[in-house]
């Protein structure tokens, strides 16, 4: 298939990583992030890390969507599923989330009527075919999905469909970059940048990377030779003392992102001042809620919901994974008490978390450098 | 695997675009085919000017950019 078998082509790979080898500082140890969880999946699929040198180290950011959400979302989200007559729709990965009390599966097995959709238009088809019920769509990722959302509640209200609301949990890519950034825990050398939260905000939200940190960005594709590109200019930029954003996703990303998918968002959300990361805490302005013009489709303003805050389970380490602290292999309950089949972190529920790429892949060494499983 | 879509990605995460092309046009919406023949209607409000056969990168069935 045209764009996709080119960028599987393991001799390509090979050409690349040997070029990398060629950039590289002999002795001089590199971490490079990847933002995005599709980034994580394609480089543990393909054995993108397998190509690169001993002295550069992928780290995982915290660009899975429904690894940070926090456990109290998931209440507040069950809360509402449980109201009479609700039909609560969400995407499938959010449905074995762990709440403090359980999942919306089991909410779903014990009653709730918990109905997996695959785009909010279809929470909203529902809506249509089902007037007297009331259909939430719980809402959540990055600016990549926020669009779809917003273009659905502005169908809802130009129907004038009464039984549709939102419960909205999308976050924005910027606000945890300059936390990770910020935080002393993690030193890192560069990051390769998600690709398609780019189509929609472009690249200069990336600008103050370089600018503020010295850090290089390259936004990147999700087939193994974009992810090799990608960390081939990140280290030909700190080879030659250079520092920007470049833009190794030029066959889908304008530098300018895409101005109608902003001005929906521009019209329907606005910034909530704070919101809880799963191992990030609160950021200030890192997600967004319905504006006042759409509060009347604003679920968290029709239904009541607890709204409480939830402690982590203490055996769960998602936090220093999402952080790039650890990797999923370090986790205490990693491959053991916490698996893709009974999660107990969110890092292990989505096929992008890094605990589940690790996972269904099999590439994770112990710290002697040998297969623990 | 949780995913919902068949190739075991996780569809929340924006970084799992599907490039499709478009078979049928009606206003906003667009009959959209995959690779693997998956056909489905399609947003294609936010980018300008779509055409029939027109190759474009749709996520959660809104057409984000074309290629």
């Amino acid at each position: 298939m045209r764009f996709v078998d080119e960028f599987r082509d393991g001799a390509l790979g090979r050409k690349v990583a040997a070029q990398i080898l060629g950039v590289v500082e002999p002795g001089r140890h590199y971490k490079v992030m990847e933002v995005c969880g599709g980034h994580t999946h394609s480089i543990y699929r393909y054995g993108v890390d397998d190509l690169l040198p001993e002295n550069v180290e992928l780290v995982h950011g915290p660009g899975c969507p429904v690894c940070v959400i926090p456990m109290g979302r998931v209440d507040d989200g069950i809360a509402i599923a449980r109201e009479p007559g609700v039909i609560f729709t969400c995407f499938g990965d959010m449905l074995r989330v762990p709440g403090s009390a359980g999942t919306l599966l089991d909410a779903k097995a014990q009653g709730a009527d918990v109905r997996m959709v695959y785009s909010p238009l279809d929470a909203l088809r529902i809506a249509r075919a089902e007037p007297d019920r009331e259909v939430v769509f719980f809402a959540i990722g990055f600016e990549t999905t926020a669009p779809s959302t917003a273009l659905t509640l502005m169908r809802a209200r130009a129907e004038g469909l009464r039984n549709f609301s939102c419960m909205c949990n999308h976050v924005t890519i910027v606000p945890p970059l300059r936390a990770l950034l910020d935080s002393p825990d993690l030193r890192l050398d560069g990051f390769i940048g998600p690709g398609h939260v780019s189509t929609v905000v472009g690249a200069r939200p990336f600008e103050f990377i370089p600018a503020d940190y010295g850090r290089p960005v390259v936004i990147a594709g999700f087939e193994p030779l974009d992810i090799l590109q990608a960390i081939h200019m990140i280290l030909a930029q700190l080879a030659a003392d250079r520092c920007e954003v470049e833009n190794q996703y030029t066959r889908v990303v304008p530098y300018d992102g895409n101005p109608a998918a902003l001005r929906a968002m521009a019209e329907v959300f606005e910034l909530r001042p704070h919101f809880e990361w799963r191992g990030l805490g609160f950021i200030s302005q890192s997600a967004l809620r319905l504006a006042d013009a759409y509060a009347d489709l604003d679920a968290e303003r029709r239904f009541a919901v607890p709204g409480v805050r939830v402690a982590d389970p203490k055996a769960c380490q998602c936090g220093e994974v999402l952080k790039g602290v650890i990797k999923p292999w370090e986790c205490k309950v990693f491959g053991t008490a916490c698996t893709p089949e009974h999660a107990i972190g969110t890092c292990m529920v989505s096929p992008e978390g890094a605990c589940a790429a690790y996972y269904n892949y099999g590439r994770f060494v112990t710290s002697s450098g040998g297969p623990s499983l | 695997m949780s995913a919902c879509d068949p190739h075991g990605h996780c569809i929340t995460c924006g970084d799992v675009g599907v490039e499709m092309r478009v078979v049928r046009l009606d206003d906003d919406l667009a009959v959209c085919e995959a690779a693997d023949g998956d056909v489905r209607t399609v947003e294609v409000a936010l980018v300008d000017g779509v055409c029939e056969g027109d190759r474009l990168l749709v996520h959660a069935d809104v057409a984000l950019v074309r290629l």
